[in-house]
């Protein structure tokens, strides 16, 4: 079982949605979560503290969650970061791009907590590994 | 019963959160008919029909989930080249964004907003299939349920199996994540990749078609519909937002000067104990005035400070008219466009919304009767494209917005002469009034200078309830106008309503407190100077005719001595002079409602420094009262007065 204390970023652009993430996260147990409006922001939050999980949308203005991922992906101290892209882009080669640029799940809205607990159970079984 | 029972408060944060965004996304389809390519406009607008429909997917509400899905398909193609705007395309998506306004009305009110007009959705549905139609992402109507294995998702009769196929897809290949891989991350994401790349998309494609012809394609007459949305915008306007956003940096404000006022509280509380042990030598006593001065000071900022977390830009209020004119102007066949700046200027949470429906007024009064037809206009000499300019700025302690068009300007012989004919002055009040008060008489309830009633701009009923609506929030409208070039209503408010700086003065020995706005000076009456005009008693200042109304007359007392001074009011349409007895000073004031009773001319009441109360005049409401009585301050009473 993943560490309750495990601190979370959330990535979104429009705050509403954050809190919905922060707050199904909640449900499942994880309340150290802080958030961010877009990808620069999150990769300077990322940079400046100690962060386990990232949780991010795809679409949002300034940078976007796939440049973020990849952002993250090419940065030495943050590439092992597990990333979970949440988003309504369903597309065939959104999720492609997603997988190519290495995210560790991908979520699409909206979805239960019961859905968010499965992706994060597989990627914390995978990080175990 | 609410339908978004254990999720009100999500409900409002998206409420508030996204009726923001689709005024801006209304704001930015008005610029994109101007510049139809721009992809930072269709990238934008994309954005936020992306991501109201994400909020509203988890609000479970259908309705909107599957409109915003096809707006953001339709700008999916648009951005990529796959469309072209057209102002066929134009207005459904403007239908589209109306439809979204009103569902946010129903959600408002805890409602689950009634399924999209089917006949709006064919219709994007066509615009969308003018090109071939590939998979598309998901137009999710429900929160898709928690994923579990592929068999049960084959089973389950989701509509939107789509969005199942995609997300069984995905779980399968993240399924073989683990298996499969158990060190390096690169090496997974090839194999995803390829697995994906290597899966048709034939299913998906199929799976969307009868999605999207769910809906019936029930036919409703357009105008039914039309009617019932804009029932619905009305009621949305109507119902207030309870909620606020503040700055995190103001409300730290209001924070650390709690905390300071506390400090001194502390100090205070010591020196009462000094003080009340007999310890009063000269060191304690100015120790208490220095605390007691901070704490004033304190206090003031506080106020401040609470007061600036109401505040908020003007530019959300202001957001909404481009659109609103746009669609006027198209409607009449004009070329109309709204320029608007000032949007930063802040002004008090509560006015901002009772300044809605003036506002909403005035630019249509301005789009619809001052802005002649294109063909007027040429034949003027005019360019064939109108301006309409809002604009708001800070001035001192007030706030003036401005609305400006460049029309035909409005003639006060026909707006007098018009008054006369309605019946709402006699000829003798006409002849007596000059431009300036004449362009003042559209102000009159039922007045309408149109003889053809337009659908848009009402039936005359509007134009007072504007001035009405401004005066409730003390403010005051003027009118400039310009025969052939145009009209300028400005609109003058004051900063907040929650304190309020006015004169108190004494009359039969009661303090009374007069708005500060509407004071222009203060004179001494000498009893010489007061002349009979007309039946009425006057007094000439700087040659300007004022007249002299006694305050104690005007709340019904008799007059215990002879007034000895003067306050200079001004307020909309008059100016006059207030007769009382004395001052006591200015004071800024937290006006505190009546309970159960409503004198005639009283705001509210006030603690005074002394801890007496100060009723706080309402002087339109007072003049309103005693205006049919005329005699009641005619110069012979006065005189008698006087003497």
């Amino acid at each position: 079982m993943a560490d309750q204390n495990m601190r979370f970023l959330v990535v979104d652009d429009f705050s509403t949605m954050r809190r919905i993430v922060r707050n199904l996260l909640k449900e499942l147990g994880f309340t150290n979560v802080d958030e961010a409006e877009d990808g620069q922001v999150a990769l300077h939050k990322l940079k400046n503290g100690q962060f386990e999980f990232v949780v991010t949308d795809w679409n949002m203005p300034n940078m976007t969650g796939i440049e973020l991922l990849k952002a993250i992906r090419a940065d030495a101290q943050l590439k092992h970061l597990p990333v979970l892209m949440v988003t309504a882009e369903a597309k065939k080669e959104n999720i492609i791009e997603a997988a190519t640029a290495g995210a560790s799940g991908y979520v699409v809205k909206p979805f239960t907590a019961a859905t968010l607990d499965e992706k994060l159970k597989k990627i914390f079984a995978n990080m175990g590994k | 019963m609410s339908d978004f029972a254990g999720m009100e408060d999500l409900l409002q944060d998206f409420l508030t959160e996204s009726s923001e965004l689709l005024s801006e996304v209304d704001n930015k389809l008005v610029e994109l008919e101007k510049r139809p390519d721009d992809r930072a406009l269709l990238n934008d607008i994309f954005r936020g029909f992306h991501t109201i429909k994400g909020g509203a997917g988890f609000l479970n509400v259908d309705a909107m989930v599957s409109l915003c899905h096809r707006t953001e398909n339709l700008f999916d193609k648009l951005r990529n080249g796959e469309l072209q705007l057209t102002p066929e395309i134009m207005d459904e998506i403007l239908m589209a964004t109306g439809a979204v306004r009103d569902m946010f009305g129903a959600m408002a009110q805890s409602r689950l907003p009634a399924p999209v007009d089917p006949s709006l959705l064919e219709r994007l549905d066509n615009v969308l299939e003018g090109k071939e139609l590939h998979a598309t992402s998901a137009a999710a109507a429900t929160p898709a349920p928690s994923v579990a294995t592929p068999a049960s998702q084959a089973s389950s009769p989701q509509p939107n199996g789509e969005e199942h196929n995609w997300q069984q897809l995905y779980d399968v290949l993240l399924d073989q994540v683990p298996s499969t891989s158990a060190s390096s991350e690169p090496q997974v994401i090839e194999s995803t990749a390829t697995v994906i790349e290597t899966k048709p998309a034939t299913p998906v494609a199929q799976v969307a078609d009868p999605m999207l012809s769910l809906k019936p394609a029930a036919a409703v007459p357009a105008t039914t519909a039309q009617r019932a949305q804009s029932n619905a915008a009305s009621q949305q306007l109507s119902t207030q937002e309870t909620t606020i956003r503040i700055d995190t940096v103001r409300l730290d404000q209001v924070l650390n000067l709690s905390g300071e006022i506390g400090l001194t509280k502390n100090r205070l509380t010591t020196l009462r104990s000094d003080i009340m042990s007999g310890k009063m030598d000269t060191g304690t006593l100015k120790a208490l005035d220095e605390a007691i001065g901070q704490l004033d000071l304190l206090v003031g900022d506080l106020q401040n400070a609470v007061m600036k977390t109401r505040m908020q830009p003007i530019g959300r209020l202001f957001q909404k008219y481009p659109r609103l004119a746009r669609d006027l102007a198209r409607q009449m066949g004009k070329d109309v466009e709204l320029i608007i700046s000032g949007e930063e200027t802040e002004l008090d949470k509560t006015m901002l919304e009772d300044l809605n429906d003036p506002l909403v007024h005035l630019v249509r009064n301005a789009v619809d009767h001052g802005i002649e037809t294109t063909e007027e206009r040429i034949a003027a000499g005019k360019p064939a494209k109108a301006v309409v300019e809002l604009s708001a700025t800070q001035v001192g302690d007030h706030i003036r917005i401005e609305i400006t068009d460049d029309g035909r300007g409005m003639r006060p012989d026909v707006i007098r002469r018009k008054a006369i004919e309605k019946g709402l002055i006699d000829i003798e009040t006409a002849n007596s009034l000059d431009d300036k008060q004449s362009l003042q008489l559209i102000f009159l309830p039922g007045f309408s200078t149109k003889d053809q009633i337009s659908s848009v701009s009402g039936r005359g009923v509007g134009m007072d309830v504007v001035k009405t609506n401004i005066q409730k929030l003390n403010g005051r409208v003027d009118i400039q106008s310009i025969v052939g070039d145009g009209s300028r209503f400005t609109i003058s408010l004051p900063l907040t309503l929650a304190i309020l700086p006015v004169l108190v003065v004494k009359v039969c020995d009661q303090p009374f407190a007069v708005p500060l706005a509407m004071v222009r000076e203060i004179i001494t009456i000498r009893q010489e100077q007061v002349q009979e005009v007309s039946g009425r008693a006057t007094i000439v200042v700087r040659d300007e005719i004022l007249s002299v109304r006694s305050l104690a007359n005007l709340i019904g007392w008799e007059e215990v001595q002879v007034p000895q001074f003067g306050v200079l009011m001004q307020s909309a349409e008059h100016s006059f002079i207030l007769a009382v007895d004395s001052f006591i000073g200015r004071d800024d004031v937290v006006i505190k409602p009546l309970q159960h009773i409503r004198p005639k001319g009283i705001a509210g009441a006030t603690l005074s420094g002394d801890g007496s109360i100060v009723l706080v005049l309402d002087m339109e409401d007072l003049l309103a009262s005693t205006h049919a009585d005329h005699s009641a301050i005619k110069t012979s009473r006065f005189a008698q007065d006087l003497v």
